[in-house]
Formats: structure tokens, C-alpha cells, sequence
């Protein structure tokens, strides 16, 4: 598996979506707190991050945020001037970080990152949330801690198509094993 | 100028890309939802605070839709905004343009830049549209000169530019419905807000 999970975070920190694409071992409840706690150091870093290159970037330069990268895994990124963020957490891929796929001539806009983030906002993310009737920013249910009460006439991204379409359009690339 | 150019084009490039509805059903639907309102609510400055609030809805929406496509037509917004005559020409010549098929002009800039007057020659919301004459009292014409037929817009800047970090206050100062010769919509930054965590990520 190569993408590992994907987030979802307003301008504010607050998850809007979250998926993991690989199970772990530990208990449910207790993995629940463990991701809450994760993503909240996500988006901190992010925030961070975002916050120091803005003020180490030059002149008119874009400081958008792409990836950042360990030995294990890179965290890919994708901001929207309307404050979404999002982030995909991947493995080093070796389609992507082989010499030959950046070589100058090859092809490969279609496979990455960057595009693929982008297409998640403008083509699924747009097209199936934001377009909603039922869609209201501020009042978006996140699910993640199992057995918390659903309060009533909140906006669930559950609801929508985002996530089929998200796992048929994931599973499409070529990255994603 | 070079902005400007590319602003307008922008905007072309998006209109064409944009799925149509009919422009006679679109401002009926929109005249039905402001009579229905003045029906309900009575007081024009009720109604007029409505449709602000109905446009705020509309506006936080549109802007990641033309975020979205932004792209599509050649313009990374992010580096083109640099301040707010550039937001407002995106707002009149792509934002309007996208949406609605019509051009607006921007001006009338105060000397702090932090105002500025949108110009629409023509309204397609208020096509077909006659506000009762002042005096009229069959219609209740005295009362509804209050009211902001277009006060949808509004609501839709004041939405849109709050997604993207800028707080502002729209009203329309020029209506043709009230026999002025050009819709103007003044819109005043208050501030430009700072990101930073909310509430939801402190208690999450």
C-alpha cells in the first residue's frame, strides 16, 4: 500500500475528512484517540511549517507548501487560498522518486502528487461537498471517535459520494498499489 | 493593465466553461424568492438583511468553485492577489463573469485602498423587475423604496471574501430599479483576518 492516509482540515484545524488506507494493530477506541491526537500534530506542523517558509520565501514567490519528507514516508500537501488542507501521507514512492520519472520529457504531470491533490479538491472535493444543498462550512460532522453522539442536522461528508469517489479515483493511480 | 487584461480573460475563459441555466428563469426564480420574502417578513429591512444572509451561503460556496477553476483558465490566484485592487478586479471580472455572464467595472477607490465600487451596467437579476412607485399605496410603494432588490450580491461578496481571510461590508448604493443609471455595490474591508487554530482544534 502506498498511500497511507488522507486528511481533510479547515482553516482552523478542525478535520473535515480523514481516511486511513492501512489498518493498524492496535484496539479501535483506543487508535481513535491516538489518530484524533496525530492529526491535530499534522495540522500543527503544517500551520508551522507554512508560517516559517511564508517568512523565509522572497519577494513575490509562492510559498505554498508541497511535501515534506522522512526517511519512511512523505506527507504530501495541497492548500487552497480558502483555507483547506490537504494532506496524503504516502510511502517514498518509487514510481515517483525514480530518476526516470523526472526526467526531463517524461510525462509526469498525470501522476503527480500535486495533480492528484488537486483533482481531489476541484473535481471530488467541489463537486460532491461543496455543492451540496446540505453543505454549510462551519457545521461539518467528523466522525472520528466512534460511539460520540451525532448531533442532529449536522453536515456529514458521509453523506455524499465524496469518499467513493475518492477510493475509485485513488485506486486509478498508478501509485497506488 | 496587464491584470486587468488577464483578469477579464480569466473570466471569458471561465463563463465559457460554465454549465447554463436560463437567464429568464433565473431571474424569475430570483424575483418569486423576493416576493415570497416580502410576503413573509413584511419589512423591507428585514428582507434586505435575508437576502444578505441567503447570499453569505451562496458566496462561501462560489469561491471554492472558482478557486477550483481558476487554474483551468491560466491564473494562479495565489500569487495574483497581492492586495485588495486585485482582489476587486477577480471579484468584478472573473467572479461575476463565472457566474452570472456579466462584466462589472471596478473603481472608485478611497485614498486608504481600502474601499471600493463595483459597477454593473446591467443586472440580470433584476431583469423584468419594477419596484412600486414612492407614493404608490396600493403596493405599498413608500415602504419598499427601502428595500435592496439586489441585495443577494451582497451577501455573496461578503461570503466569498471571508473564505479568502478578508472581512468586508457590501451595500448597495446605486440601483437602476430606483432610477439611478448604474447598480453600484461599495464594498469596505474591515480587516484582514489572521489565521490561526480555532476552537474545533483546541477541543478536538
Amino acid at each position: 500500500m502506498t498511500v497511507h492516509a488522507i486528511h481533510i482540515f479547515d482553516r482552523k484545524g478542525k478535520t473535515l475528512f480523514t481516511k486511513r488506507y492501512t489498518s493498524s494493530k492496535q484496539s479501535s477506541t483506543q487508535d481513535a484517540e491516538q489518530l484524533s491526537e496525530q492529526r491535530k500534530l499534522i495540522f500543527g506542523m503544517l500551520f508551522s511549517l507554512r508560517e516559517l517558509v511564508g517568512s523565509l520565501t522572497p519577494g513575490n514567490g509562492s510559498p505554498a507548501l508541497k511535501s515534506v519528507r522522512t526517511g519512511a514516508g512523505t506527507l504530501h500537501c495541497f492548500e487552497t487560498i480558502s483555507g483547506l488542507r490537504i494532506a496524503m501521507y504516502t510511502n517514498n514512492n518509487p514510481i515517483m522518486n525514480t530518476i526516470g520519472a523526472r526526467a526531463p520529457g517524461a510525462d509526469n504531470t498525470k501522476t503527480s502528487f500535486q495533480t492528484a491533490l488537486k483533482y481531489i479538491y476541484s473535481d471530488i472535493w467541489v463537486e460532491c461537498v461543496v455543492r451540496s444543498p446540505l453543505y454549510r462550512p462551519e457545521d461539518i460532522q467528523v466522525d472520528p471517535v466512534e460511539g460520540k453522539e451525532n448531533k442532529s442536522g449536522r453536515f456529514d461528508i458521509k453523506s455524499t459520494n465524496f469518499e467513493s469517489k475518492l477510493d475509485a479515483y485513488l485506486a486509478s493511480m498508478p501509485w497506488f498499489r | 493593465m496587464s491584470s486587468k487584461m488577464q483578469a477579464s480573460q480569466a473570466g471569458q475563459a471561465l463563463w465559457s466553461k460554465m454549465p447554463k441555466a436560463n437567464a429568464e428563469l433565473f431571474a424569475l426564480t430570483y424575483g418569486s424568492l423576493v416576493t415570497e420574502l416580502v410576503r413573509d417578513y413584511e419589512d423591507p429591512i428585514e428582507v434586505n438583511a435575508q437576502l444578505d444572509r441567503i447570499g453569505h451561503s451562496i458566496g462561501v460556496r462560489c469561491v471554492d468553485e472558482l478557486l477550483s477553476k481558476a487554474d483551468v483558465a491560466g491564473m494562479g490566484l495565489a500569487t495574483q492577489c497581492q492586495n485588495l485592487r486585485d482582489t476587486a478586479e477577480v471579484v468584478a471580472k472573473v467572479g461575476f463573469k463565472m457566474f452570472l455572464g456579466v462584466q462589472a467595472e471596478v473603481g472608485g477607490f478611497s485614498q486608504d485602498q481600502r474601499s471600493f465600487s463595483i459597477y454593473l451596467q446591467d443586472n440580470p437579476l433584476a431583469t423584468f423587475v419594477e419596484l412600486p412607485a414612492a407614493g404608490d399605496e396600493q403596493y405599498n410603494g413608500d415602504d419598499l423604496r427601502k428595500l435592496k432588490y439586489s441585495n443577494l450580491y451582497c451577501g455573496v461578496i461578503r461570503g466569498a471574501l471571508e473564505q479568502v481571510n478578508l472581512k468586508v461590508e457590501c451595500n448597495i448604493v446605486r440601483d437602476t430599479l430606483k432610477g439611478d443609471e448604474v447598480n453600484e455595490i461599495r464594498v469596505e474591508l474591515k480587516e484582514v483576518l489572521a489565521d490561526g487554530a480555532g476552537d474545533d482544534y483546541k477541543e478536538e
